[in-house]
C-alpha cells in the first residue's frame, strides 16, 4: 500500500496560558498561574485520513483544533501544513464548532454565509455561478434551495449544524477540523450529521481532524485516534486497534468508565479520584494521580514516548497489562484520592 | 403489587405566550413505586424537566401547571399550599439538579447550607445537625468531611460539588430523590462516581429515585423502569430490560438505534430517526411522532394515541413493534 | 428549565420587524412615537411658513408680553403669547425646538461616531490600545458631562474670544456635548464587540480567510448596532437638555438666537414679575419631548436586551 502523503505535521507543539493574576495576588507574590493547555503533542495526518482526538475538559482537545485552525498561535513546536494540491502552499482549512447557534451570524442569509468561503477564495466567478453552487452545496447536505434565503433562527440545530458543514465545503477545504460537531445535538439528530459526515467523508476524501469527548462517536468517524488527558496525547493508535487492545491505563479506563446500553451488565467503572485543574497537573505522569499502576518512578518522572508493533504511540513507563485493571469498587478509598 | 410511593396522574402543564396557550406537557401518567427507579429519557424539548419541576411546583411562569392529581404516599401535593409544600421540597422530596454550581449559594459555606436544611427539616439542635452534616458529606465521599464544612462551593471541583448538591438533597431523609440530569455537566470519568454514588445511597437508604436525563447509557445502568418523553408526551413505558430488548414504540426504538454504542465492533451502522422533534405549540395532529414514524398511517395523523398496557409494558402507539432488539 | 425551546419568531430579528412588532404591543411607546412625531414636525413645518422671530422683521415691541389666548387682552395673532420683545412664542418655540433637535441629534452623531470608532478598536484590538483608551475613558467619567461641556466651551472662548457668530456658538455646543458622552458609546459598543469578536461566526470567517477590516464591517458591526442605537435614542434626550441648561446658564447658544434653552433663560427674567407663559411654554415642550424620547429608548432598550426579552 502507497503510504498517503502527509498534509499536516505536529511537532511538539506546545500552548502555555499565562494565568492573569488580581493585583492581590501579585502583591502576595503568589505562584504565576502558567497553564499547559497543550503540552508537546506531535502528530501527524496523512492525505484522506480522518484522526480522531478524545478527551475529556481540559484535556486540550479544542485548544488543539484552534491551534491547529491557526486562530491561535503555539507557545512552542511547529504546525507545518503541506497542500496536496497545491505543493508549497498551505491548503485551504475549514472548520466546524460546536454550537451551532453562534457559528452562524444572525444577520445574514443562509446563502450568503455560505457564499462567503467562494467569494473570498474566488472558487467560482459571477453572481448566478456562486448561487448556483451554493444550492449545489444546500442540496447535498439536505437542505433545499428555498432555504438559502432565510436566516439561522429559523433553522433547529441540526439543521444549522447542515448548513455549517455545507458552509466548511464550500471553501472546498483540504483540511476539515471538526470539533464536538455533534455535542450539541440530540440523539436522533446527531445521527443524522454523522451520516452525513461519513458520507461526505468517504465521497470527497476529505482529510479532517475530528475533535469529541464521546468515544463511540469517534469510533465511527475515525481512521486513528489520539487520547488527551491534561495537554497531553497520551496514547494514539489506529480506531479499533485503540478500542480492542488500548495500551494506556487511562484509554482503558475511559472506555469503561462511559455507561453503555447493555442491560444485562450494569457494573459502573469510575475512573478513581477527580480530574485535576490543568493549571496543577500532577508531578511526573500526568495520570499518576488517578492510575492503578502507580509506582513510584512514575510520580517522579514524565514517561518516555513507547511505540508499538502496530505503528501506534503510548506514553507509559511500564506496559502494565490492562485485561487486569483493579477493580476500585470502595468508593471512599476513590475519592480520597482527589 | 405494592402501591405507588408517587402517583402522577394526567399532568398538564402549559406555556403561555402572548395570545396562546401551548402544551408543555400533556396529560402525563406514570407511578414511581417504593424503592425504585424511574428514569425519564428523552430529548430536549420532550418535557422531562418540566415534569420532574411540576411535581413539586417549581414551575417559573409562563409555565404553569393547568391539571393534574399528584400524590406522594397518600397525600396530594398538587393541592398543598404553598407553605407545606416548601417543607416537602428538600424534605420529603429532594432535589439534584444538572448545574451544581448554581444550586448551591456560592456566597455561604457548604456546611452552613448544610446544616440550615437539616435543621429546617428535621428539628435537631445545632450540635447534632452539624454532626449529621459531617457524616453527610462522609458519605458521600468527600475527604476530610470536617474541613470541607468551611468550604465555599467555589473551592471545589464540578464532581466535588455535586457530592455536596447530593448531600443537601439527601440529608433531610427524603423518600423521593429526583435527580434532573444529576451528570450531564461532568466529564465522563466524574459522571461514573456519581452514578455509582447515587445507586450506593439509594440501595443503602431505600429512597426511590426519579432520574431525568437524555442519555440511555445512564438509564440502562441506572433506571429499574424507564419512561420515554416525546414532545410533552409519555411514548412508552417499561422495565428497563423490556425497554432495550422489545421496545414497543418506533420512537423508542429509534432513539436506541441512534445512539452510537461501543459494544458493537466493526462497521458500524447508525440508524437515524428522520427529521426533529416539533417544537412547542408546532405538534402535528394526532400522535406527535407521525412525521418521523416509518410505521405512521392514517390514524396515527388524526387521534392521538392512548398509553395502553400489554404485557410489561405501556406504550401510545397504534402500531407497537413486535419484534426483539439484538443487545 | 433547560428542556423549554422556546418557539422562534419566523421572522428574522431586523430591527424594522421587531420595532414595529413591539409597537403594537406597547401603547405607551406608541404614544411616545407620535408624541415625537408631532413635535418634530411642528419643529420643521411651523419655520417654513413663520417669520423667525429672532430676526428683526419677526418683532414687533407693541406686542411685547401679549398673554395667551385665554386671558384677558391676549391677540389671536399670539395663541400662545409674546415675550418680552414682542416675539411670537408659537414660532419661537417651533424655531426653538428645530435647533434643539438638531444639536441634540449633531451632538449623538458626534458621541456615535468618535465613541463607536474608539469602542470598536478598543474591542477589537484588545490588548494595550484597548487599555489606552479605556483608562481615558475612565478619566472622562470622572468629570460630570455638563462640566465637560463647559470646559470645553471655556476652552473655544479663550481660543476665539467671546464674541462669536451664532453658527460657531452652536458647533462648539454640538462638539461639547458630542464629545461629552462618547465614553458610553465606546463602553457598550467595546462589550458588545468583545463577545461577538469571540462567536464562532467570527473565527469561522477567520479561518476562510476574511480579512480583519471584512470581520468588523461584514460581521461585527451589524451585530453590535442594536444597542448603541438603543443608546443613542436615550442619549438625544440627554444632549437636548444638556443644550437647554448650557443655554439656559448662559454659556450655549446666546440668547439672540432660538432654542429651547434661550427661550426658558429669558423667560426666567419675567418669572417673577407675573409674565410666566414666557419660560413656561417652552419648558413644557421640552419635558414633552424629552420624556417621549427616553420612554421609547427605554422601550427599546427592552427589547434588545435578551435576557429582559426571554422573560416576557
Amino acid at each position: 500500500m502507497k503510504k498517503a502523503p502527509d498534509i499536516l505535521v505536529l511537532d511538539e507543539v506546545s500552548k502555555v496560558y499565562h494565568g492573569q493574576q488580581g493585583m492581590l495576588e501579585r502583591l502576595r507574590g503568589g505562584p504565576s498561574s502558567d497553564t499547559r493547555a497543550v503540552s508537546n503533542v506531535s502528530l501527524v495526518i496523512r492525505h484522506g485520513e480522518t484522526v480522531g482526538l478524545v478527551g475529556e475538559s481540559g484535556c486540550g482537545k479544542s485548544t488543539l483544533a484552534r491551534l491547529v485552525s491557526g486562530l491561535i498561535k503555539p507557545t512552542s513546536g511547529s504546525i507545518n501544513f503541506r497542500s496536496v494540491a497545491l505543493p508549497g502552499h498551505p491548503p485551504r482549512l475549514q472548520m466546524i464548532f460546536q454550537d451551532p447557534f453562534s457559528s452562524l451570524n444572525g444577520r445574514w442569509k443562509i446563502a450568503d454565509a455560505i457564499a462567503e468561503p467562494i467569494v473570498v477564495h474566488k472558487l467560482r466567478k459571477g453572481r448566478a455561478a456562486i448561487r448556483a453552487r451554493v444550492d449545489e452545496l444546500l442540496n447535498l447536505v439536505g437542505l433545499s434551495s428555498a432555504d438559502g434565503e432565510k436566516y439561522p433562527q429559523e433553522f433547529s440545530g441540526g439543521q444549522r449544524q447542515r448548513i455549517c458543514i455545507a458552509r466548511a465545503l464550500a471553501g472546498e477545504p483540504e483540511f476539515l477540523i471538526l470539533d464536538e460537531p455533534t455535542s450539541a445535538l440530540d440523539v436522533s439528530v446527531q445521527a443524522q450529521i454523522l451520516n452525513l459526515l461519513r458520507d461526505l467523508q468517504k465521497n470527497l476524501n476529505l482529510t479532517s481532524l475530528f475533535i469529541t469527548h464521546n468515544l463511540p462517536v469517534v469510533r465511527i468517524m475515525a481512521d486513528r485516534i489520539g487520547v488527551m488527558y491534561l495537554g497531553e496525547l497520551v496514547e494514539e493508535a489506529a480506531c479499533e486497534e485503540l478500542f480492542v487492545n488500548p495500551r494506556h491505563p487511562y484509554t482503558r479506563m475511559l472506555i469503561d468508565a462511559a455507561p453503555n446500553m447493555d442491560v444485562d451488565d450494569r457494573s459502573l467503572h469510575p475512573i478513581m479520584g477527580e480530574l485535576p485543574s490543568p493549571a496543577s497537573p500532577p508531578q511526573g505522569c500526568r495520570f499518576s494521580s488517578r492510575c492503578p499502576f502507580v509506582k513510584n518512578l512514575c510520580r517522579a518522572e514524565a514517561p518516555p514516548k513507547r511505540r508499538t508493533e502496530k505503528g501506534g504511540m503510548f506514553r507509559c513507563h511500564f506496559e502494565p497489562d490492562l485485561t487486569q485493571m483493579p477493580s476500585i469498587a470502595d468508593k471512599k478509598g476513590a475519592a480520597q484520592h482527589a | 403489587m405494592s402501591m405507588p410511593l408517587l402517583e402522577v396522574k394526567d399532568l398538564t402543564v402549559t406555556l403561555s405566550r402572548q395570545d396562546r396557550q401551548i402544551m408543555a406537557l400533556d396529560n402525563v401518567s406514570f407511578s414511581i413505586k417504593p424503592g425504585e427507579v424511574l428514569g425519564i429519557v428523552g430529548e430536549s424539548g420532550a418535557g422531562k424537566s418540566i415534569t420532574g419541576a411540576a411535581i413539586i411546583n417549581l414551575l417559573v411562569p409562563p409555565l404553569r401547571r393547568t391539571s393534574g392529581i399528584i400524590t406522594l404516599a397518600g397525600e396530594r401535593l398538587d393541592t398543598l399550599s404553598p407553605r407545606a409544600l416548601r417543607s416537602v421540597r428538600g424534605g420529603r422530596i429532594g432535589f439534584v439538579f444538572q448545574d451544581p454550581m448554581t444550586s448551591l449559594n456560592p456566597v455561604i459555606t457548604i456546611g452552613r447550607q448544610l446544616i440550615d436544611t437539616i435543621r429546617t427539616h428535621l428539628r435537631l439542635g445545632r450540635d447534632q445537625a452539624r454532626r449529621k452534616a459531617i457524616d453527610w458529606l462522609d458519605r458521600v465521599g468527600l475527604p476530610n468531611p470536617d474541613l470541607t464544612l468551611d468550604r465555599y462551593p467555589h473551592q471545589l471541583s464540578g464532581g466535588m460539588r455535586q457530592r455536596v448538591v447530593i448531600a443537601l438533597a439527601l440529608c433531610a431523609d427524603p423518600v423521593l430523590l429526583i435527580a434532573d440530569e444529576p451528570t450531564t455537566a461532568l466529564d465522563v470519568s466524574v459522571q461514573a462516581h456519581i452514578l455509582q454514588l447515587l445507586r450506593d445511597l439509594h440501595r443503602e437508604s431505600g429512597t426511590s429515585m426519579l432520574l431525568i436525563t437524555h442519555d440511555l447509557g445512564v438509564i440502562a445502568k441506572m433506571a429499574d423502569t424507564v419512561a420515554v418523553f416525546y414532545a410533552g408526551r409519555v411514548a412508552e413505558i417499561s422495565p428497563v430490560k423490556e425497554l432495550f430488548t422489545r421496545p414497543r414504540h418506533p420512537y423508542t426504538e429509534g432513539l436506541i438505534r441512534a445512539t452510537p454504542a461501543l459494544t458493537a465492533a466493526g462497521e458500524i451502522q447508525l440508524n437515524p430517526i428522520a427529521g426533529a422533534m416539533p417544537g412547542l405549540g408546532a405538534l402535528p395532529n394526532g400522535c406527535g411522532f407521525n412525521p418521523r414514524c416509518p410505521k405512521a398511517q392514517d390514524d396515527c395523523r388524526t387521534i392521538v394515541p392512548p398509553l395502553t398496557q400489554q404485557d410489561l409494558s405501556a406504550f401510545a402507539c397504534f402500531h407497537p413493534l413486535e419484534r426483539s432488539l439484538v443487545q | 428549565m433547560s428542556n423549554v425551546t422556546l418557539p422562534s419568531a419566523a421572522a428574522p430579528r431586523t430591527f424594522r420587524s421587531s420595532f414595529f412588532r413591539a409597537m403594537r404591543n406597547a401603547p405607551g411607546p406608541t404614544f411616545s412615537a407620535l408624541v415625537i412625531l408631532a413635535l418634530a414636525l411642528y419643529a420643521v413645518i411651523v419655520p417654513m411658513f413663520a417669520v423667525n422671530p429672532f430676526e428683526l422683521s419677526g418683532m414687533s415691541v407693541l406686542d411685547a408680553f401679549t398673554p395667551p389666548f385665554w386671558m384677558a387682552d391676549a391677540n389671536p395673532d399670539f395663541p400662545l403669547g409674546a415675550d418680552d420683545q414682542g416675539r411670537n412664542l408659537l414660532t419661537a418655540m417651533a424655531y426653538g425646538l428645530r435647533t434643539s433637535i438638531i444639536v441634540g441629534m449633531l451632538s449623538v452623531l458626534i458621541g456615535l461616531v468618535v465613541g463607536g470608532t474608539l469602542g470598536l478598536v478598543a474591542g477589537f484590538v484588545g490588548g494595550r490600545i484597548d487599555a489606552l483608551i479605556m483608562r481615558f475613558a475612565d478619566v472622562q467619567l470622572a468629570y460630570p458631562a455638563l462640566l465637560l461641556a463647559m470646559i470645553i466651551d471655556g476652552a473655544s472662548r479663550a481660543v476665539l474670544g467671546n464674541e462669536r457668530s451664532a453658527g460657531t456658538a452652536i458647533t462648539i455646543v454640538v462638539v461639547s456635548i458630542g464629545i461629552a458622552f462618547w465614553v458610553q458609546y465606546a463602553r457598550t459598543i467595546r462589550s458588545s464587540v468583545m463577545i461577538e469578536r469571540d462567536q464562532d461566526y467570527v473565527s469561522a470567517a477567520r479561518i476562510t480567510g476574511r480579512s480583519n477590516i471584512g470581520i468588523i464591517f461584514l460581521h461585527i458591526l451589524p451585530n453590535v448596532m442594536a444597542p448603541v442605537l438603543v443608546i443613542a435614542t436615550i442619549n438625544l434626550g440627554i444632549a437636548i437638555i444638556t443644550e437647554a441648561t448650557l443655554s439656559f446658564l448662559g454659556i450655549g447658544i446666546p440668547i439672540t438666537s432660538p432654542s429651547l434653552g434661550t427661550l426658558i433663560r429669558n423667560g426666567n427674567n419675567f418669572l417673577q414679575s407675573g409674565e410666566w407663559w414666557i419660560s413656561i411654554w417652552p419648558c413644557l415642550i421640552l419635558v414633552f419631548f424629552v420624556v417621549a424620547v427616553n420612554v421609547l429608548g427605554d422601550h427599546l432598550r427592552d427589547i434588545y436586551n435578551p435576557r429582559l426579552r426571554l422573560r416576557s
